[in-house]
């Protein structure tokens, strides 16, 4: 009997929007800067 | 409560927990046990990390911390989306092809035996401190709302979590956590829209905005550095980068939850997600408690709003003073709130200067009005440090919200509580059975062996965090101990990471002792001094790397220095 019940392999997929991951963590990262920049902008607006 | 509060309460938990062990089904085997198989879907598994990171008291409290001190505790997560990315570039494919149940069996194909061991067990005391306090703080929080008894609401949420938990595994946890997460945003949307429209009718969303910035609760981004501030855009970007790092890349409550894709583009997605929507999420939720602040305005709101200690104080020498001083306050901060928003409807800037400078004035009056009653608290036998933000909110929810949408808000407490709990008894039963039972007490088991041996742990784990937390109930001044103690070993599992993944020369036992070094210095650091516990991570994982690769470079070259490690275990090299 096997020890373990194997685990499944997962396969890698490109990404379904922009064609690269390395295109998705540029994304990623454009909008934190994005959204800090909006909190930065509300944050003068209502002081 | 009422009936519909009970209905929409009852109703909520017993369709998670129904929907949960429905989609559970098939888990027989140990891999779907506790990896659903590895056929998790995307939005489950960001629901889900959204879910088991998100607890009852970060609802309850974040809605406080924006009413005491505005929305700039948003900052914190920052570093959040950096963190996801970093993961999901570096980690994510290699805990995948290497095929773990958990992070720290990584760590032994890394670098030994031993560093697992030490991983695993810092894991196990760090989330087993938290189980109980997971569980506790909101039900402390609910006893003194609602007068339920805390053992019966620890209880309660304990059994019903236990339950799911043991019989489904991960799918139960999951999918019950994807039911959780929709009750939660359900409920703190409902009760935004309620309480904007409790707002007077003079009074539009515009103005409610305006009067909240007014009052600084709209701080949202703050600049200045600051060591010793745990909520600023620097301590945010650097520490909450540091510190996501180690929940999402070294913490097996949320390891677990992305292990669970049906591939590695689903494990990335569900990550990138989070990155993306918890900022939003939390900015909402501190939101909410910006506009909770506006409803007082113009309600008085109680001098104190955990009501027992109100109660207990009310009747001391020096309680009527401070109320009379806070009446006024509040009288004059309302009457400078209305001539406010008729000076910002007019345009006319020199009144609207005068009425802001009144509505300031008055605002550090009720503040300060506040802070002595919280001393006289203290005073008259009370809890050092006594603090009543955790009460703001569900203050609010149960004086002011209308019927059904209290039991609403009372399920998102529930759901939170039970999402987080379950993650948490989760991995650490995993842990416990991967990388200890099987690894060291019973070696070559059969799958339906470890099978049942998982849902042992799981049982183990949750009647332990129910205890636990009746435990702490009788000896609350640990809280805030167990609290600090629980952010002290994130650090140098980050940096045994950063090493398995970073330096390939460094093997096991400069792993070892780098871990145990970065473990001292946040020690250290936490007792000495009074940096800010957000960046104990960077120096715990600073120590970590940089010990480890002093030891590496002063080991004789060639064979270098003892190692444990079987032979074969170091492929991932």
């Amino acid at each position: 009997m096997p020890e373990l019940h194997p685990i499944p392999s997962v396969p890698d997929e490109p990404p379904p929007f922009l064609r690269t991951w390395r295109r998705v963590y540029i994304a990623v990262l454009l909008y934190l800067a994005a959204i800090i920049a909006a909190f930065y902008v509300f944050t003068r607006a209502y002081r | 409560m009422r009936a519909l509060d009970w209905a929409v309460l009852v109703t909520s938990l017993i369709s998670i927990v129904a929907y949960g062990l429905y989609r559970s089904r098939g888990s027989n085997t140990v891999d779907r046990y506790l990896l659903a198989g590895k056929t998790m879907p995307w939005y489950a598994m960001a629901l889900s990390i959204m879910a088991t990171q998100a607890s009852a008291i970060t609802f309850i409290s974040t809605t406080g911390q924006s009413y005491v001190d505005g929305m700039r505790f948003v900052q914190f997560y920052f570093g959040l989306p950096i963190a996801m990315v970093v993961i999901s570039a570096v980690v994510v494919p290699v805990f995948h092809r290497t095929k773990v149940y958990t992070a720290y069996e990584y760590l032994e194909q890394r670098f030994d035996g031993k560093t697992r061991a030490l991983s695993s067990v810092i894991f196990l005391m760090q989330r087993g401190l938290s189980a109980g306090l997971t569980i506790y703080a909101p039900a402390i929080v609910l006893s003194v709302i609602l007068g339920w008894p805390e053992r019966v609401t620890t209880s309660i949420m304990g059994a019903i979590v236990i339950t799911y938990t043991v019989l489904g595994g991960i799918k139960a946890v999951t999918w019950s956590d994807v039911q959780q997460m929709c009750v939660i945003f359900l409920g703190l949307v409902v009760a935004l829209v309620t309480c904007i429209v409790l707002l007077p009718h003079s009074v539009s969303l515009g103005d409610a905005v305006f009067l909240a910035g007014e009052a600084g609760r709209l701080n949202a981004v703050t600049t200045h550095f600051d060591w010793y501030d745990n909520f600023n855009i620097w301590s945010g970007l650097l520490g909450g980068t540091f510190l996501f790092l180690s929940y999402f890349g070294c913490d097996q409550s949320q390891v677990q939850r992305y292990l669970t894709g049906r591939s590695i583009a689903q494990s990335r997605l569900s990550l990138l997600f989070n990155a993306a929507a918890k900022i939003p999420m939390q900015f909402f939720i501190l939101f909410i408690g910006a506009m909770v602040f506006v409803f007082y305005l113009f309600v008085q709101p109680p001098v104190l709003f955990q009501h027992m200690e109100l109660a207990r104080i009310e009747g001391t020498i020096g309680y009527q003073p401070i109320e009379q001083r806070y009446q006024h306050a509040f009288e004059d901060r309302r009457a400078a709130a209305l001539a406010l928003v008729e000076a910002h409807h007019a345009g006319d800037a020199a009144s609207a200067r005068r009425e802001t400078a009144d509505y300031r004035r008055a605002q550090n009056e009720l503040d300060a009005a506040r802070a002595e009653a919280a001393r006289l608290v203290e005073r008259s036998g009370g809890a050092k440090g006594f603090t009543d933000t955790n009460y703001i909110f569900l203050s609010f929810v149960t004086r002011y919200l209308p019927t059904g949408v209290v039991g609403l808000v009372i399920a998102v407490i529930f759901a939170a509580t039970m999402s987080a709990s379950s993650g948490e008894i989760n991995s650490l039963a995993t842990v416990t059975v991967v990388d200890l039972y099987k690894r060291y007490f019973r070696t070559g088991g059969s799958d339906h062996h470890y099978l049942v041996a998982s849902r042992w742990a799981t049982l183990f784990w949750g009647i332990y965090a129910v205890m636990f937390a009746d435990w702490l109930g009788r000896i609350e001044a640990l809280i805030v101990a167990v609290n600090k103690v629980g952010s002290l070993f994130y650090g140098s599992l980050l940096g045994a990471f950063v090493l398995a993944f970073g330096f390939r020369r460094v093997r096991g036992t400069a792993a070892f002792i780098g871990i145990a070094a970065g473990e001292a210095a946040i020690l250290a650091t936490s007792i000495f001094t009074d940096v800010s516990w957000l960046w104990y991570n960077v120096i715990g994982c600073a120590v970590v790397v940089i010990t480890a690769l002093a030891v590496t470079a002063a080991a004789p070259s060639g064979r270098s220095y003892p190692t444990s490690a079987k032979p074969g275990m170091q492929q991932a090299q």
